[in-house]
């Protein structure tokens, strides 16, 4: 019990997060927006303390803080809108705040690739399909959340284990190992294992065309740790793609059945 | 003065304006040329009231577009309603920012003739941003609460998020020997080749795969079954009116140039033309020179976007669909594949013309013989007389 109470720092404002949510969830009657838009304000603003940005640029943070922000808000309001379509639309906000994340960390190609597949094609096919679907309206158990005890309780466990492990395992035990106090912030999040041997080919190497710069964040240097270090994951996932595609082909009806 | 022009901003601004007030004009002007070449290959006259030759007829039409009552009827969602043509025009000129218009400079206080010099991503960036440019379409006939609008909406989701495939894979190849997908050096290494470097020499089918599905994506005729006046009555945009509704076709335009500037900087040479101007003329007005070749390249190919609208009537949704996904798509990968087999075994690289021209036969054969029906016309005549035949027994 006593380590619990260690964590209040961490956990009371998560509580306080997973109640806001909760709140919003989609129910029949009124929903207490203001009070849950408080708590929700308050717990993110609780939380900031604990996780803050690692660079002290201001145009960095600041940008940091705009994504950020926009991804949890949009998160949040993509679980908690009873309509598909709105949901649908906030999920493709919460994807283009996280490309924005991924921009001021240097991964453009990420970024780019990030918008292509999940807002430019997955979530319109969302949309697609909840168009074709919904022609007359959501129905009314559509309308209101299932299970929204469960789910938030599930939520909160799920987020409290993902926030201990970077807290304890990234910066503050750097900042143990090199002797320097844990409270403050670390421009490194994540400490890289040491045990483990870093991946060769992804270690940055100078550019091509600019040997003074290093290609950290470059299509060649993306290409080269996903071609190099991580050839054989690429590969199975190249062959597991194609095996869904054989499969849906297989599923799909003929046109001599006729459904098509 | 050069110390003021040295600060990055002050030139990017200036890019901004010219690339922002070029592509307005050119919009306005565009809808003319249009109207001008209808005319022409229908045997009419065309639009000629408004100043001499009709040359006055975009502003008129601006100013009519300006004026008009701008209507946002009552059933429909107002804030996605306005949303749409909003991202249209949005997204379509933000893709134009890494596009090259003219000799790149990345020296300080040079006119740098691409908004954002030095994108690494280049034509990814460009996929990126306009494959969002469908929410236009999908937010703005969903919230017209209206079944054609929403009927258009449904037709764009399912037509480009199957065109951007084969749009992605044909620059593939060209990611592949220029290794790098940067515009601008894609760009560079086409002009110092020469004539013989254009990229059309070796990669033809990929041209066609890369302007067939951009084309399509644009949803210009013949691809324009979100609107398919004849069915849908306006499709998406039935519940626009005024400048609402010119802005989805300011976005349209838009992506017109983006497309034929992007065609005409992957696949013919960019600014390069032999003899005028070449990579290493520095002759005093070289600059001039290239842009003026360049935009040279980028008219021919919107006058030929242009001239495509009456020359190949609208697909069917099965035909659409069929295209892309039996026709472009094992093409584009075939592609792929040619080039890779060719810079593995670092056979020349011209092999790849007669290639790409045996690719596009065999895929035009089998596309052919596919679609006729097994056995040729003996089994065509028994499936019409068929139910002939049925109803006969009753």
């Amino acid at each position: 019990m006593n380590s619990l109470l260690e964590q209040a720092p961490l956990l009371a404002p998560l509580a306080l997060g997973i109640l806001a949510v909760w709140m919003l969830l989609p129910r029949e009657g009124n929903r207490a927006w203001i009070i849950a838009g408080l708590c929700g304000v308050s717990a993110l603003l609780w939380l900031t303390k604990n996780f803050l940005p690692p660079t002290d640029n201001v145009v960095q943070t600041g940008m940091f803080y705009a994504f950020a922000a926009g991804a949890v808000l949009s998160g949040v309001m993509m679980i908690t809108e009873s309509n598909p379509v709105y949901a649908a639309l906030w999920f493709a906000m919460v994807t283009l705040s996280v490309c924005g994340l991924f921009l001021i960390n240097a991964a453009p190609f990420l970024a780019a690739t990030t918008v292509i597949v999940y807002a430019g094609a997955i979530v319109v096919t969302f949309l697609f399909v909840i168009m074709l679907a919904q022609q007359g309206g959501a129905t009314g158990y559509d309308r209101k959340a299932f299970q929204p005890t469960l789910a938030s309780i599930a939520g909160f466990m799920l987020l409290a284990c993902l926030m201990f492990t970077l807290q304890e395992f990234g910066g503050k035990a750097i900042a143990v190992e090199e002797g320097e106090d844990p409270r403050m912030p670390r421009p490194q999040f994540i400490l890289p294992p040491a045990t483990v041997m870093a991946n060769p080919l992804s270690q940055p190497m100078p550019r091509k065309d600019k040997p003074d710069q290093n290609d950290l964040g470059t299509l060649q240097g993306v290409g080269r740790s996903l071609f190099g270090d991580y050839l054989f994951a690429v590969e199975l996932a190249g062959t597991v793609l194609l095996i869904a595609t054989i499969g849906t082909i297989a599923l799909a009806p003929r046109r001599s059945q006729g459904t098509l | 003065m050069n110390e003021w022009l040295q600060n990055p901003l002050i030139m990017t601004g200036v890019a901004i304006g010219v690339a922002l007030g070029g592509i307005l004009t050119t919009c306005a002007y565009l809808i003319l040329l249009e109207r001008k070449l209808s005319a022409w290959m229908q045997d009419r006259l065309g639009p000629n009231r408004v100043g001499p030759l009709g040359l006055l007829q975009p502003l008129a039409d601006g100013a009519k577009l300006m004026l008009k009552e701008d209507i946002i009827p009552g059933h429909v969602n107002k804030f996605l309603f306005v949303l749409g043509p909003a991202i249209s025009v949005f997204t379509t000129m933000l893709a134009f920012a890494v596009v090259p218009f003219g000799p790149v400079s990345h020296e300080k206080g040079q006119f740098p003739f691409v908004i954002a010099p030095g994108v690494d991503l280049g034509i990814v960036f460009i996929f990126a941003v306009t494959s969002l440019a469908v929410y236009s379409i999908i937010l703005g006939g969903w919230a017209s609460n209206n079944k054609y609008s929403a009927l258009g909406s449904l037709r764009a989701s399912a037509q480009v998020v199957s065109y951007e495939i084969p749009l992605g894979m044909s620059v593939v190849g060209l990611a592949l020997l220029h290794s790098s997908m940067s515009l601008e050096k894609i760009l560079t290494q086409q002009a110092e080749m020469g004539f013989l470097g254009w990229n059309i020499w070796y990669q033809p089918v990929a041209c066609l795969i890369f302007f067939t599905a951009a084309l399509a994506e644009s949803n210009r005729l013949p691809f324009d079954l979100t609107e398919c006046e004849q069915e849908l009555v306006g499709g998406f945009h039935t519940e626009y009116s005024a400048m609402k509704w010119a802005m989805f076709f300011l976005g349209e335009y838009t992506h017109v140039i983006t497309i034929s500037f992007l065609t005409s900087v992957l696949f013919f040479g960019g600014w390069h033309f032999p003899f005028i101007a070449e990579a290493a003329s520095a002759y005093p007005g070289a600059w001039v020179v290239k842009v003026a070749v360049l935009l040279f390249k980028v008219s021919c190919m919107i006058v030929l976007i242009q001239m495509l609208r009456w020359t190949i009537p609208r697909f069917r949704f099965d035909q659409l669909m069929s295209l892309a996904w039996k026709g472009l798509i094992p093409m584009a990968t075939a592609n792929v594949l040619i080039v890779m087999c060719v810079l593995e075994f670092n056979l020349p690289r011209i092999w790849l013309f007669p290639l790409s021209v045996a690719l596009f036969v065999a895929v035009g054969l089998i596309g052919t013989q596919a679609s006729l029906p097994a056995g040729g016309a003996t089994v065509r005549r028994k499936k019409v007389t068929a139910p002939v035949v049925a109803a006969a027994h009753h």
